[in-house]
């Protein structure tokens, strides 16, 4: 098993190369480069050619392409970034400062939708054709089908504008740091992403355990002569938690790269939002870390992914 | 009687979908006695896989136990099996550990993220007191005797890791922890090859003759039945249209289902240029049935009589036939 965990990590490794490789290509196919954004047009007109190629000489911008990604290379895994184009920040600190309130929204509605939709879906599926049933999969159709900016907006007006029992926005209002402070921020947009990855969940959980449960090995237990929770729990959720768990993973890095919509409608400072301003700012090599810090949260949940099955479903482990 | 493992009278099982109804089981009696081997014989579809689901209470939610009545004679009585909620506790203290069961296909029957022992252990656990380390103990002694190698290591393993023949020895295992009276297997070799079908048979006898279980061997094969059967009751659509001892069936049979089964077969020693002969036509449709007897449109013998279903005739206080015309196969028509 470990060598299986080790295995897989070196082998994130090429991939890992080949992929910053065509971000940087990326960067590189922008117009312009890094002294076209680092001198105003106006100065620029001012200065003679030798001045700027001066510059890029300087800067190391005249070297070969591959000479450069080397160079950028070595620096990124030296944890240097680079900086951002808008005010020079370095890259880094706009990762240290917006990743924790992405991952604190994560977590949560990875949580909840986690907990929600298996058991949901697992009731939606012994009770198959009840009343309750119908309920759920009606809820699960509106969930997966209603746009999260949709259900984003109402809760806001309903519960911020309305009852204003919560705020409309943000993360923490300035001199309040408490840990407790920071939930009431947290509700709305941790509820409605949530709600719409649980709708997913369920709709899943369900199907799978249907399946499941029609398997002959179900049958075996009940002629085992096992009470139903066990069978049901124990021989069908068991089994069926293995597409349910490649679902969630394949969540992850989305919300791990920033829920975009949810983050603009609650002014969530996380990457989400960074991403949406950096866009619209032009801002590459900001766009640029961001997407390979995405790609990196791809890779990782599908080892995480990888990981969590072979350890629930032995079959997985043969290779 | 003490013999009398279970008694089965009359019973009708109906499966219902989308407003139909299938009478897959339709007035069915036998007996099964202890440290005998009742075979079950008919095509796919005629009530046979039925029947020995209605017996453990494992039919599926559309379905039910219509009449009739199903004893099971337990050393603490008779017990009215037809008469128990389907999961309750009583059925599930029955189910795994007096009346066990086998499935066809143990690439399926066994759950593939569970290891053998585990699996074999819950059984031990819901109808034994042994705990913790006498469980393993014991499951790895089953799998000793079904003649599964390094029993210790076997245990450990999961179903993916056993091969076919492997896996039947371990669903006997899991079936045989608790030593049942009644045994039921439904085609338990029909997914296995020749030879390992003769070796799990061969396991089989000998857990009848060790433990005195009774076995409900469910087949639709001949040989199978010739081998290795006490009593045999062949089914078609839903009745059992002939049953009796072994030889009185296989040497004597009175009905021409019967007969044209045994026909239909091969058998070894004849040569190549032996006659064999497909029975003619099909099963009906469950839901459009012939009027009278269920075979009679496929049927040699068949006659304007035909169209009212027969009565069970007895031919000796154990061969049962239920046939207009089976006085003429008497007469080696």
């Amino acid at each position: 098993m470990l060598t299986y965990i080790i295995r897989r990590i070196l082998a994130l490794i090429p991939m890992l190369l080949v992929i910053s490789f065509l971000v940087y290509l990326g960067l590189e196919l922008t117009p312009g480069d890094a002294v076209s954004y680092m001198i105003p047009p106006d100065v620029a007109g001012n200065l003679s050619a030798e001045d700027l190629n001066a510059l890029r000489e300087q800067l190391g911008l005249n070297k070969s392409f591959l000479e450069r990604y080397g160079i950028w290379l070595f620096n990124v895994l030296q944890g240097n970034f680079g900086h951002s184009l808008e005010g020079g920040v370095p890259i880094k600190d706009i990762f240290l400062d917006r990743l924790p309130a992405t991952l604190e929204l994560s977590a949560v509605a990875i949580f909840f939708s986690t907990v929600f939709g298996c058991v949901l879906g697992t009731i939606g599926a012994l009770k198959r054709g009840s009343a309750t049933d119908s309920g759920l999969t009606v809820a699960g159709m509106l969930g997966v089908s209603i746009p999260e900016f949709f259900f984003g907006l109402v809760a806001l007006s309903y519960f911020s504008l309305h009852l204003e029992w919560l705020p409309v926005g943000g993360r923490l209002l300035p001199g309040h740091d408490s840990y407790w402070d920071r939930i009431p921020h947290l509700v709305l947009p941790g509820l409605v992403l949530s709600l719409m990855m649980t709708a997913g969940v369920m709709r899943y959980s369900r199907a799978a355990m249907l399946d499941a449960l029609g398997r002959e090995y179900i049958r075996t237990a009940r002629a085992k002569g096992l009470p139903e929770w066990r069978v049901n729990l124990m021989h069908g959720l068991r089994t069926a938690l293995t597409p349910v768990i490649v679902l969630i993973g394949f969540r992850l890095p989305t919300l791990i790269g920033g829920s975009v919509i949810i983050e603009q409608i609650f002014q969530w400072p996380g990457v989400g939002n960074e991403f949406i301003a950096a866009v619209r700012g032009q801002d590459y090599p900001l766009v640029m870390m961001i997407a390979l810090f995405s790609v990196l949260a791809m890779l990782l949940a599908s080892l995480i992914i990888d990981i969590l099955t072979a350890l629930i479903d032995p079959r997985v482990r043969l290779e | 009687m003490s013999d009398v493992a279970l008694e089965v009278r009359d019973i009708r099982t109906y499966i219902y979908s989308n407003q139909r109804c299938n009478k897959a089981v339709d007035g069915v009696s036998f007996t099964i006695h202890r440290g005998k081997t009742l075979c079950i014989v008919g095509e796919s579809g005629c009530g046979k896989s039925v029947t020995a689901s209605a017996i453990m209470q494992l039919l599926p939610a559309l379905s039910r136990i219509e009449s009739g009545s199903i004893i099971y004679h337990s050393d603490k009585g008779e017990v009215r099996i037809d008469q128990l909620p389907r999961n309750g506790a009583k059925m599930r203290a029955i189910r795994g550990s007096e009346i066990a069961m086998i499935f066809q296909d143990p690439m399926t029957a066994l759950n593939p993220v569970y290891t053998i022992g585990f699996q074999i252990a819950e059984t031990l656990m819901y109808h034994t007191k042994l705990r913790g380390r006498r469980i393993r103990e014991r499951s790895v002694e089953l799998l000793r005797r079904m003649g599964i190698p390094l029993p210790e290591q076997r245990a450990a393993e999961y179903p993916h890791n056993f091969s076919g023949g492997m896996r039947q020895r371990a669903m006997i295992a899991m079936a045989m922890a608790c030593s049942p009276k009644i045994l039921i297997a439904d085609e338990p070799t029909t997914a296995l090859d020749v030879t390992i079908q003769a070796q799990i048979f061969e396991l089989m006898e000998r857990l009848k003759s060790e433990h005195d279980t009774a076995i409900m061997l469910i087949t639709h094969d001949m040989g199978v039945v010739a081998e290795l059967a006490d009593e045999v009751a062949v089914m078609y659509m839903g009745k059992i249209v002939e049953a009796g001892t072994v030889d009185e069936v296989l040497r004597r049979p009175r009905h021409p289902y019967t007969r044209a089964l045994l026909r239909s077969i091969p058998v070894l020693g004849r040569g190549k240029n032996q006659d064999i002969q497909p029975i003619r036509g099909s099963t009906p449709d469950p839901y459009e049935r012939p009027p009278g007897c269920q075979f009679a449109p496929r049927c040699d013998f068949a006659t304007s009589e035909c169209d009212v279903m027969p009565e069970e005739a007895m031919l000796s206080s154990s061969h049962r036939v239920m046939c207009w015309h089976h006085e003429r196969l008497a007469n080696g028509a």
